[in-house]
């Protein structure tokens, strides 16, 4: 498949999804691409807002928002691609606070010690939520993750004394110390931006190479894939390990931060685990960007809608209160309505409206059907992974 | 020396509330396949169905009413709207119950507060059994527990609709050659697990107290008891419920208050790891 057009071909946006992998396409021609041109000019606006009249306060959510954002692309290593969701991700995000919290509190070892220790039990957790995830099938994984956390949230009650318990332990070490707090606070800003990029561009790497195509086959069909004579084991478990690490990762740094404290209710509660899931299904599962754009989004507009004064018409309450229930109802729409989530429907409505600018002839399912083939780019890399084992599934029948 | 006497009380008690909860969740996982996590918030509706029309001024009766049949209506509008809809992807009816359930809770919170919230008892006095005084509420609670679930067995295994969600819970298939109608039997199956649910929401509430949150507790708990019964088995969520039921009561009273929930999740992640079908258990219904 190359950039030769396939006339009459009613598919053919189908034919050429294949060229949107990175690896079947030169980089010199993708870079250009609107997309990436639009993502490029969003990296410009995140590092430039700083100096574009915002506030502190505002600087202060938005670095929350990057790890909460960091946070959802690690859940969706998991769950967007094997498709064995996890109900009780905060589970990791915990385990990498609070383990940086208590080395640096009780130890005195240094945020740039601590942070690294935490991914690591962060990881060890990964592998032992995941190799009980290798032994069941179907829902049981999903009651499994959905407990993890409560019994992690019972142990750090009972452990008050070490774990600070409900109220959560006292805020460690910041990453950077400075006179001035908005310096402090523009230091983070970029830490927390830096840092998301980083884990964006692994994340994105890992999950376009053929260790996404073989999670991605998995979700749709374990047994094929083992018959394939691929170990299913290994890669759920590095899937697993891969995205529990992320996510300690992201909570170590957080509790470091002006704005994140070693407290289950920012790391452990079990809402965590259910607003990571709302933030990731509106971006759009299985397809990192999506996810880590829709945690972004849910933890700033989260904040926007608790400083609003007004209520709601007919519970009367304010709309600080229903924060939650009004994401709740939304997730609920999207799930229905866009079922890949925001992100890859924006996507296909973007190259749709670029084609009919182009004086295209528009297929019905999206792509162009002539000229400059749209290279696929609405379609999650699940949806290609599908297509191309589509062959192999239906066989299967 | 720990008295034994309110532990067997409270422990028949709960765990009977949990058999109400957990036959619910099983039948729904063993007719249709799918797992409804908005169970827990089914039992909160009940509870609070039966709150609304106490306090309104009606009797108790009423709200015990009213605690059968606003569930079930509600069940059968998340079987309508998210389980039958969704039925080809368990992943998304488990993501779709699970949102209902967060949306239901924080509706509660945000109209009647975190305040908790007290259900009048079905029977006032005492009675003395075993050299306790028992409340009498209690007593009823545990009977009518058991008389549902008497009259849910007799449902099942002599009516014809009863037979005809035993055949789809055995094989989906072969009960559709059959020319059962396996929407109507899941329709069924899911208003009789609301009713059962909403009815120990009432229990709970005039036992306990009625919250925004108060199902969740039941809810992971009968993901122990389901689990250890064997997913979809009926007789098995029933010894599994009293099982459960008397390690949480035995641990909470006898060892420590602060371990409250944690046997049962102990339970849980150990029946995974060793049996996953657990006691009564097939691996799966066939599709």
């Amino acid at each position: 498949m190359s950039d030769e057009p396939l006339p009459g071909e009613a598919n053919g946006s189908r034919e050429s999804a294949e060229t949107a992998d990175g690896r079947n396409t030169s980089l010199g021609s993708s870079i250009l691409k609107p997309r990436y041109l639009l993502g490029f000019l969003g990296v410009v606006a995140f590092a430039v807002l700083p100096f574009a009249g915002i506030s502190t306060t505002q600087l202060l959510v938005l670095i929350g928002a990057f790890y909460f954002g960091m946070f959802a692309m690690s859940w969706d290593t998991v769950s967007g691609y094997t498709g064995e969701i996890s109900f009780g991700h905060a589970l990791f995000f915990a385990v990498g606070g609070y383990t940086s919290t208590l080395l640096n509190l009780g130890y005195g070892v240094s945020p740039g010690l601590s942070i690294p220790a935490g991914v690591v039990l962060a990881a060890v957790a990964g592998v032992l939520i995941g190799v009980p995830a290798l032994r069941v099938r179907g829902p049981y994984l999903s009651l499994i993750t959905l407990v993890a956390p409560l019994i992690l949230l019972q142990v750090f009650v009972i452990y008050g004394d070490i774990f600070g318990g409900e109220l959560g332990l006292s805020a460690p070490t910041g990453l950077v110390s400075a006179p001035d707090f908005e310096l402090v606070v523009l230091a983070n800003y970029y830490i927390g931006f830096g840092l998301f990029l980083a884990i964006m561009g692994l994340l994105f790497v890992v999950t376009r190479s053929d260790v996404g195509s073989v999670l991605t086959a998995v979700r749709e069909d374990e047994d094929a894939v083992a018959a394939a004579g691929l170990n299913v084991a290994k890669f759920k478990l590095f899937a697993f390990v891969l995205s529990a690490a992320v996510g300690g990762l992201a909570g170590a740094v957080f509790v470091h931060t002006p704005i994140g404290s070693p407290r289950p209710s920012q790391l452990l509660a079990l809402t965590v685990s259910i607003e990571v899931l709302i933030a990731a299904i509106l971006g759009g599962m299985g397809t990192i960007v999506g996810a880590g754009l829709g945690g972004v989004f849910f933890y700033f507009f989260n904040d926007v809608l608790n400083q609003q004064g007004w209520t709601l018409p007919v519970l009367g309450v304010g709309v600080d209160e229903a924060s939650l229930l009004i994401f709740v109802l939304l997730t609920m729409v999207v799930v229905y309505a866009l079922p890949q989530g925001v992100f890859p429907w924006a996507l296909r409505s973007g190259r749709r409206a670029l084609g009919r600018a182009r004086g295209q002839q528009v297929a019905t399912d999206g792509g162009t059907v002539d000229g400059d083939p749209p290279s696929g780019d609405g379609s999650t890399p699940l949806e290609r992974a599908t297509d191309r084992f589509r062959e192999l599934l239906e066989d299967d029948e | 020396m720990v008295a034994v006497a309110p532990i067997l009380v409270n422990g028949l008690v709960i765990s009977s509330l949990y058999a109400l909860v957990a036959v619910g969740f099983t039948m729904i996982f063993g007719v249709g396949g799918t797992i409804n996590l908005a169970h827990g918030a089914v039992i909160t509706v009940g509870a609070f169905a039966a709150y609304s029309i106490t306090s309104a001024g009606f009797g108790v009766w009423a709200g015990a009413l009213a605690a059968m049949v606003v569930p079930a209506v509600f069940s059968v509008l998340l079987y309508k709207g998210f389980a039958e809809r969704r039925r080809d992807n368990v992943v998304v009816v488990m993501i779709l119950t699970l949102l209902a359930s967060i949306g239901v809770e924080e509706l509660v919170r945000i109209v009647e507060g975190t305040q908790p919230r007290a259900i009048p008892p079905l029977v006032a006095g005492t009675t003395n059994l075993l050299g306790t005084t028992v409340q009498n509420n209690l007593v009823v609670v545990f009977v009518l527990s058991w008389v549902l679930i008497g009259g849910l067995f007799g449902f099942i295994n002599y009516t014809n609709t009863g037979k005809a969600i035993l055949a789809t819970s055995m094989s989906t298939r072969g009960a559709a050659l059959v020319g059962i109608e396996s929407d109507r039997v899941n329709l069924y199956t899911w208003a009789i697990a609301g009713l059962l649910a909403g009815l120990a929401g009432l229990f709970l509430g005039s036992y306990q107290t009625a919250s925004w949150a108060m199902g969740r507790d039941p809810l992971v708990l009968s993901f122990s008891i389901v689990v250890l019964g064997g997913l979809g088995s009926i007789r098995g969520s029933l010894v599994a419920a009293y099982v459960i039921g008397f390690l949480e009561v035995i641990t909470t009273s006898a060892v420590d208050p602060r371990l409250s929930g944690l046997a049962g999740l102990v339970v849980l992640v150990a029946v995974l790891l060793v049996k996953p079908e657990g006691l009564f258990g097939r691996e799966f219904t066939e599709a």
